[in-house]
C-alpha cells in the first residue's frame, strides 16, 4: 500500500500502518482507522438499535437483564459462566426471566462485576425527563447532563448523581 | 515516580510493539517487522467451534504469547515473567519493579483501557501494556495503541490484570533481564521464514493456514444463518475490516508488516529475489486491504444478499489461491539463502 492511498485524517483513533513511502522503501506510518472515520456513526446506530430492542425484551419480560448485558458485552454463555465464576448450568438459568427472579445476590454481584456496573443496574433503567423512549433523540439539550455512579464499601450500595454540565 | 528513559512509540501490534520497544530500552536496536517476522508471527486460521467465541472468527497470528516465546528462544533474550493469584501480591511486585526502574510488559484485558476511545474498548484479554510509572493511584502507561504516554488508575489496571475468561491473564507480566551481546539474525530469520511456510502451507488442521484461509471464504457465504438479523449480519460482516485493519495488524491482516519483514530481510542477505517476494506481500495485503474495504462498505449499505457475499467469497478465495503460491516461491527462496 502507498503511503498516499493510507493516510486518513481522523484524530480520536490512529494507528499504525506498514506502507510503501514515497522514495521506495517500506516503514511505519501513523495515520487514522479509515472503518472509525466513515462507519462509526452506523456502529453506534446498530448498537443504540439493538439496545434498545433488548431493553424492550425486558420490559416485556421476555429476557432477563442478565441477557440484556450479556448481548450487550458480546459474551457468550461459555465466557460469562467463565469469567464471573458463576456455573454454567445456573448462568443458563440466569438468562431466563423465572431463572433470574431465583438467583442469588452473591451470582448478582458476581455478574454486576463482569459487566462493569452496579449491581442495582440490574433492576433499573436511569433515564432523564424528555427522553423519548430512552434513545438519544428528543432531548436537545442532553450533553447538558451527566451522570455518575459512585461505588461505595457497601458492594450493594451505590450513590447516583446526575450532574449540570457547564 | 516514572522512567524518563522509556520512549514510547505507537506501534502496530500491541506484543510486538511492546516487546520491540522493551528491547529497545535495553539497548538492543530492532524493529517491529524484525520482531513479528523472527517471531514466525503470521498465521491464518478459522475459528468456528471454539466454545468461547460468540461467534465464527479468523485469526492471523500465532496465539498470543507465542511470540515473545519465539522470540526470546530464538534471539536468546531472558525475559522474567511472572503470573499471580493474589491481585494484591501482583500490585507490590509491579510497583517494586517500577520503583526500581524497570518498564514491565502486562497482559490485560483490552475493555478496561479507560483511554482508549469507547467503541474500541472490547473484551479482549490478550492486549499487552508496558507500565513505565506511577503517580499516586495512577499508572503511566506505554500503550502501542495510543499515540502518547497515557495514565491508567491502579483499580482499573487490576480489573484489566485479573479479569478471567478465556486467555485469562492471571496478573502476567514480563520484563527483560538480559539481551543477548550477538545475535546470528541470518540463521533466525531462515528458521523463522521455515516455520511461517509450514504455519500456512505445511500439513496443519484443515481451520489453519491457507486451507483456513478457504474453509473462510466457503463459510462466509453461511453467515446469514447464524446471525440475528440483518444488523448483526452487517455487524460481523464490518469486523472483517476491524479483524483486518485497526485490531493492530499494521494494515491487511498483518500483510504489510510481513512484507517490510521480508524487505529487511533481504537487506541482510542482500538477496534480490526476497525483495521481489517483499513487493509480491504488500501486493497480496493490497488484495486483504480490498477485502476489508468491501466488506465494510456492504456491511454499511446492509447490501448483503447472496450475490455480494458470493463476491466476498470469491475475493477471499484469491487470497487463498495468491498466497498458496507465494509461500511456495518463498520456500524455493528461503531454501536458497546463505
Amino acid at each position: 500500500m502507498k503511503e498516499n492511498e493510507a493516510l486518513i485524517d481522523y484524530e480520536p483513533h490512529q494507528l499504525v500502518l506498514y506502507v510503501e513511502k514515497a522514495d521506495g522503501t517500506f516503514g511505519p506510518l501513523q495515520t487514522g482507522s479509515f472503518i472509525s472515520k466513515n462507519y462509526i456513526e452506523d456502529f453506534w446506530d446498530k448498537m443504540e438499535k439493538l439496545r434498545i430492542s433488548l431493553l424492550q425484551q425486558v420490559q416485556n419480560n421476555e429476557i432477563s437483564p442478565i441477557e440484556y448485558y450479556r448481548i450487550i458485552h458480546d459474551f457468550n454463555i461459555f465466557e460469562l459462566s467463565s469469567r464471573s465464576g458463576v456455573s454454567l448450568f445456573k448462568v443458563k438459568r440466569h438468562l431466563k426471566v423465572k431463572g433470574f427472579y431465583k438467583a442469588k445476590v452473591s451470582d448478582l454481584l458476581k455478574y454486576a462485576e463482569v459487566f462493569d456496573i452496579p449491581v442495582s443496574n440490574l433492576f433499573q433503567v436511569i433515564t432523564i425527563n424528555g427522553r423519548d423512549n430512552e434513545t438519544k433523540d428528543g432531548l436537545n439539550n442532553e450533553k447538558r447532563i451527566s451522570l455518575r455512579q459512585t461505588k461505595t464499601k457497601n458492594p450493594y450500595l451505590v450513590i447516583t448523581k446526575f450532574e449540570l454540565n457547564k | 515516580m516514572i522512567i524518563d528513559s522509556f520512549k514510547h512509540n505507537m506501534a502496530a501490534h500491541c506484543e510486538s510493539g511492546t516487546l520491540t520497544a522493551l528491547l529497545k530500552h535495553k539497548g538492543l536496536e530492532i524493529t517491529e517487522p524484525m520482531i513479528f517476522g523472527m517471531g514466525s508471527g503470521l498465521y491464518f486460521g478459522y475459528l468456528s467451534r471454539t466454545p468461547n467465541l460468540n461467534f465464527p472468527m479468523f485469526i492471523l497470528r500465532t496465539k498470543p504469547g507465542k511470540l515473545r516465546k519465539k522470540v526470546a528462544k530464538r534471539l536468546g533474550i531472558k525475559f522474567k515473567s511472572e503470573k499471580f493469584r493474589n491481585p494484591e501480591k501482583a500490585e507490590i511486585d509491579l510497583d517494586a519493579l517500577i520503583a526500581k526502574g524497570i518498564p514491565v510488559a502486562v497482559q490485560v484485558d483490552l475493555y478496561y483501557m479507560e483511554y482508549i476511545p469507547e467503541w474500541e474498548r472490547v473484551h479482549a484479554n490478550i492486549h499487552f501494556i508496558t507500565i513505565v510509572g506511577k503517580e499516586g493511584d495512577y499508572y503511566t502507561v506505554s500503550d502501542s495503541y495510543f499515540p502518547i504516554l497515557t495514565k491508567l488508575h491502579k483499580d482499573n489496571l487490576r480489573k484489566a490484570r485479573f479479569a478471567k475468561g478465556y486467555l485469562a491473564p492471571k496478573g502476567f507480566m514480563y520484563y527483560i533481564e538480559e539481551i543477548p551481546k550477538a545475535i546470528d539474525e541470518k540463521k533466525i530469520i531462515k528458521r523463522a521464514i521455515k516455520e511461517t511456510i509450514n504455519n500456512m502451507i505445511g500439513v496443519q488442521p484443515p481451520f489453519i493456514g491457507i486451507r483456513g484461509m478457504r474453509m473462510f471464504g466457503r463459510k462466509v457465504i453461511g453467515w446469514p444463518k447464524i446471525t440475528r438479523d440483518v444488523d448483526h449480519l452487517s455487524h460481523e460482516i464490518m469486523k472483517i475490516n476491524i479483524f483486518l485493519e485497526d485490531q493492530g495488524t499494521g494494515g491487511a491482516g498483518f500483510r504489510f508488516m510481513y512484507a517490510t519483514f521480508l524487505r529487511q530481510a533481504s537487506q541482510i542477505f542482500n538477496s534480490p529475489e526476497l525483495d521481489g517476494l517483499s513487493k509480491k506481500m504488500m501486493e497480496i495485503g493490497d488484495g486483504w486491504r480490498k477485502i476489508s474495504y468491501f466488506a465494510a462498505k456492504i456491511g454499511k449499505n446492509r447490501d448483503l444478499g447472496l450475490e455480494k457475499l458470493s463476491e466476498l467469497s470469491k475475493m477471499i478465495l484469491e487470497r487463498a489461491d495468491a498466497e498458496e503460491q507465494f509461500y511456495k516461491e518463498l520456500k524455493i527462496v528461503v531454501n536458497k539463502l546463505n
